[in-house]
């Protein structure tokens, strides 16, 4: 933020919008946290009908849990883009990051349809329920990402291009964007592999 | 002084609103102090509100078997009472409290996010009209064949489950129709609201402090602040996904907390009380934070261990995260938690005590003013012990599941949020009422309010200690008349409606005051903070220059120095400076930038209820019109620069 | 206005930080199918690797081991708060019909 006049803040040395973000990334992780924690008690509860291990399929969602993990790649190197000034290199790695993103939730669309096929649906018993509820709410998170990096790379289609200040900038979204990678990180350890 | 606002330059969805009077301005507005003002008239408003169905309750139980009320109404009046209490009255009080005061004791312009900041109150203004929507939308029916089945009128149309809404009762099968959906949903949204204050105030307590305002110099308002807001941060999310949940379980049929389908009703009191309970702290701690303020002020005498208060603070705001479960004694939780839980509730008391030891030793030997801002904050501290008291001995597991949901515990939460919070803001708005309107309210009906309200709350709350311990349960409708409950009854009720008459004293003081008051002295209570360094009301830049601070109290000692047996003694000076300081206040030197009005705020936060109303209604449509709206307020906000630039130019 | 800038890594090694966490994304699969081997180790050894996955991320996609430590404790402080509540409502959970 800067502003024109000479008032003092950031005492801290850190910029106003990244604490803030930070701030709101230490709050998903309850969010998150109550999610798992509900997810994992039922998990291990007594419910009767079909569990996750009888759809899903682990060779899939590892491949689109790897192009989540790439993601991060490719927003960092927009992120270090920027950073060099580097606007060309910076917009090719945004959209290559909002397009591993659209193209992680396309998995994941694809596999709710087919668990959904195969029986596995929200109201089976309360493992799906918790299953749904839990990957979805990460999912929306994806959502919102893939819409403010594209956003964004609107943004960088004007002439001045974009910069690290003022309101929606790349570290700002790149934060957020990775933060929904770290989650599928446990998510995918936690959910689908043990 | 004359004011240019040079139109706007930026193409956006509207003009840039430029008005600084009249009901746009205000809608408009991001100024934080506007913005304090309307979270504390809404709340207000929502405070009568909830005292009317308070009202309405007292009168239904001050005769046996009276039918004042049906039960259905009954329930939905008492769920009501609770819910609007503490959301829609208490917390948003306490937020105009912080968005008024917060940035002036740091000595900063504005809020970190001064857009966000109108974000969140209007999110909450929409989220309590969503709330209070289910009296005209809502339906609350009877399970079949249930002892509720009959007519329910539009009284009764409102939530009905509790203000803690356990499951399965506020489930589907025991709480049919949408009633207790309006709840869910609206505390839901509600909660987005405190969530992004929390953000706010957190970030900028870190980040906008003025030169030299370091962390252990901040007045302890401003700590207290802090630490609700980490309160709110950490605990709101856990509530969150729990509404979820309930949502979920309502409409489209999981069974997350129904044991019919292998859900865990206990799992719901678990997520809800790990928010409750610090939510009781997030109610509390600003009322600390308050009435820390006043008692040095009006003792003369500097905050008595002002590191132990703060730290004490935290503490509480700390040990607040793990005694959740001791709201849980009577439920089904293991035997070991009960132990783990009650210990930890005993240990709460230590910093709690702290805190009480502080203020004492405060007041200790000063030269006690004794006007209405401080006969609150001392009547806050002798109920807030009390309270505190009767709090502590729930932590006793077997004493507690004798008194688990009747009156006993009524009284004591009672004693805490009225007696200690309520107190402790009435004691806020009487003392900041110079700083807001820049006139005295009248000392008179000042005191006339505390003293009734002092009497009318101990008649109301006292007695129910009694007849908890006798035996009559909480959130019944009627008590049969052979249990000889009347007479407490019958006091309970004169209580509550003196209550109502005190409120009403303030009411006449409140408006009599700001149009015809006295005007208010430069420093009238002769302060220690830095809000008080500048002119009231306060000026809508703030401060013409940034303060500098070189120490804890540094107006104090601008104004005070100490002679051989460290008595404090008025600098010549002082006068002096005090006439620099108004004068300067009211002229700044420079141009001064502020944040500009924006419509987006109200646009984005209209969005709510109507993805609310789509959720309870699966209507398509509603859903569409909200997401429209989002999308239009997140677009116009992030097209729109924050400022540009206001020149104030001051004639020569 | 913050200028204390720290420098960042080089593109090259954020690719190989890359590689690093799709090797460990490869032995948490590798772990999956092998669990009749592995046997009981397979679970932490899948929590050890996505423990390490997250820290590699946070740490230096995001930026964190640079940042100034008011932002550190305050994500780390969130971190460990979550882990302390929900274990106990965790443990409560699966103990209640046992005690």
């Amino acid at each position: 933020m800067s502003s024109s006049h000479s008032y003092p803040h950031e005492p801290t040395g850190v910029e106003t919008r990244k604490l803030g973000m930070w701030v709101f990334l230490s709050t998903e992780i309850l969010f998150f946290g109550t999610l798992i924690t509900t997810f994992m008690i039922f998990k291990g509860s007594d419910f009767p009908g079909m569990k996750l291990t009888d759809v899903y399929d682990i060779p899939f969602t590892s491949i689109s849990s790897f192009i989540l993990l790439m993601s991060s790649l490719t927003m960092v190197l927009a992120h270090n883009a920027l950073e060099a000034n580097d606007q060309e290199k910076t917009r090719v790695w945004l959209l290559a990051t909002a397009m591993l993103g659209a193209v992680f939730l396309a998995g994941q669309i694809y596999e709710f349809t087919e668990f959904y096929h195969k029986g596995f649906e929200l109201t089976t018993n309360i493992f799906s329920s918790s299953f749904y509820v839990l990957t979805g709410f990460h999912g929306l998170h994806v959502f919102i990402g893939v819409v403010l990096l594209l956003a964004l790379w609107g943004i960088g289609q004007r002439q001045k291009g974009l910069t690290l200040e003022g309101g929606m900038n790349l570290e700002f979204v790149a934060l957020y964007w990775h933060f929904v990678d770290i989650v599928w990180i446990v998510l995918f350890t936690v959910v689908y592999l043990i | 002084m004359t004011k240019i606002i040079e139109p706007s330059k930026q193409s956006s969805i509207f003009r840039r609103p430029s008005s600084e009077t009249g009901i746009w301005s205000w809608i408009t507005t991001v100024d934080h102090k506007r913005i304090g003002i309307m979270y504390g008239y809404a709340a207000f408003f929502f405070l009568l509100i909830g005292g009317l169905e308070a009202l309405i309750l007292r009168i239904q139980l001050s005769q046996p078997d009276n039918n004042f009320l049906t039960a259905a109404e009954y329930n939905a009046m008492f769920t009501m009472h609770g819910t609007t209490m503490i959301f829609l009255a208490i917390m948003p009080i306490s937020a105009a409290f912080f968005n008024y005061l917060l940035p002036l004791q740091i000595g900063a312009r504005d809020v970190a996010f001064p857009r966000l900041n109108a974000l969140s109150f209007w999110i909450f203004i929409f989220g309590g009209a969503f709330l209070y929507s289910t009296f005209i939308f809502g339906t609350a029916g009877a399970p079949e064949g249930g002892y509720l089945a009959e007519e329910v009128g539009w009284l009764g149309s409102a939530p009905n489950g509790g203000w803690f809404g356990y499951q399965p009762n506020a489930g589907m099968k025991y709480s049919p129709g949408t009633a207790m959906d309006y709840w869910a949903i609206g505390l839901q949204i509600l909660g987005i609201a405190s969530l992004i204050s929390a953000f706010n105030f957190i970030t900028t307590i870190i980040n906008m402090r003025t030169e030299g305002m370091r962390f252990m110099r901040m007045p302890v308002f401003t700590w207290m602040t802090f630490a609700v807001s980490f309160l709110l941060a950490f605990s709101l999310p856990i509530i969150a996904i729990a509404l979820f949940y309930v949502t979920f379980d309502r409409k489209f049929g999981t069974t997350f907390f129904l044991t019919e389908g292998g859900g865990d009703p206990i799992l719901w009191q678990h997520l809800f009380w790990l928010f409750g309970h610090p939510e009781v702290y997030i109610l509390i701690l600003p009322a600390f934070g308050i009435v820390s303020e006043v008692l040095p002020t009006f003792s003369r005498k500097p905050l008595f261990g002002y590191a132990a208060i703060v730290f004490a603070g935290f503490g509480i705001a700390f040990i607040g995260f793990g005694v959740w479960a001791h709201h849980m004694f009577a439920s089904a939780i293991s035997p070991v938690a009960q132990a783990g839980f009650g210990l930890s509730t005993m240990v709460i008391a230590v910093p709690t005590g702290v805190k009480i030891f502080n203020w004492l030793g405060t007041i200790w030997g000063g030269k006690l003013k004794l006007n209405t801002p401080m006969l609150f904050s001392l009547g806050f501290i002798g109920m807030f012990v009390i309270g505190g008291l009767s709090g502590v001995t729930h932590s006793i597991v077997p004493a507690d599941t004798q008194q688990t949901d009747t009156y006993y515990v009524v009284a004591h939460f009672h004693y805490v949020l009225f007696g200690g919070a309520l107190f402790g803001i009435f004691s806020g708005l009487y003392y900041w009422f110079p700083k807001v309107w820049g006139k005295m309210y009248n000392e008179s009906l000042g005191k006339i309010h505390f003293w009734l309200m002092m009497i009318g709350f101990n008649l109301t709350f006292g007695p129910m200690h009694w007849l908890g311990l006798q035996g009559q349960v909480r959130r019944t409708w009627v008590y049969a008349e052979e249990t000889n409950l009347q007479f407490w009854n019958i006091v309970v009720t004169v209580g509550a409606f003196i209550i109502a008459l005190s409120i009403i004293v303030f009411m006449i003081n409140w408006i009599f005051s700001k149009r015809n008051g006295e005007i208010a002295p430069f420093d009238p209570w002769d302060a220690r903070t830095l809000e008080w360094t500048i002119p009231s009301p306060t000026p809508v830049w703030n401060f013409s220059t940034a303060p500098i601070v070189k120490s804890l109290d540094d107006f104090w000692h601008t104004k005070y120095s100490e002679d051989e047996d460290g008595r404090a003694v008025r600098r010549e000076e002082a006068d002096q400076i005090l006439l620099e300081l108004e004068e300067d206040g009211l002229n700044p030197s420079e141009h001064i930038a502020l944040p500009n009005p924006s419509y987006f705020p109200i646009v984005l936060a209209s969005g709510l209820p109507f993805l609310g109303y789509a959720v309870i209604y699966k209507s398509i449509p509603l859903a569409l019109i909200g997401t429209v709206l989002l999308l239009i307020g997140a677009f116009g906000w992030g097209t729109e620069p924050l400022e540009e630039e206001i020149h104030l130019d001051s004639d020569e | 206005m913050s200028d204390n800038h720290i420098e960042h890594p080089t593109p090259k090694k954020y690719v190989q930080i890359a590689i690093v966490l799709g090797i460990l994304t490869a032995i948490e699969i590798a772990l999956y199918y092998t669990e009749d081997i592995v046997g009981v180790f397979t679970d932490p050894l899948l929590i050890l690797l996505a423990v390490g996955k997250f820290i590699i991320v946070v740490g230096w996609f995001m930026h964190l081991r640079y940042e100034n430590k008011t932002i550190n404790r305050f994500f780390v402080g969130g971190m460990i708060l979550a882990l302390i509540l929900f274990t106990i409502v965790m443990v409560e959970r699966a103990s209640a019909n046992y005690f």
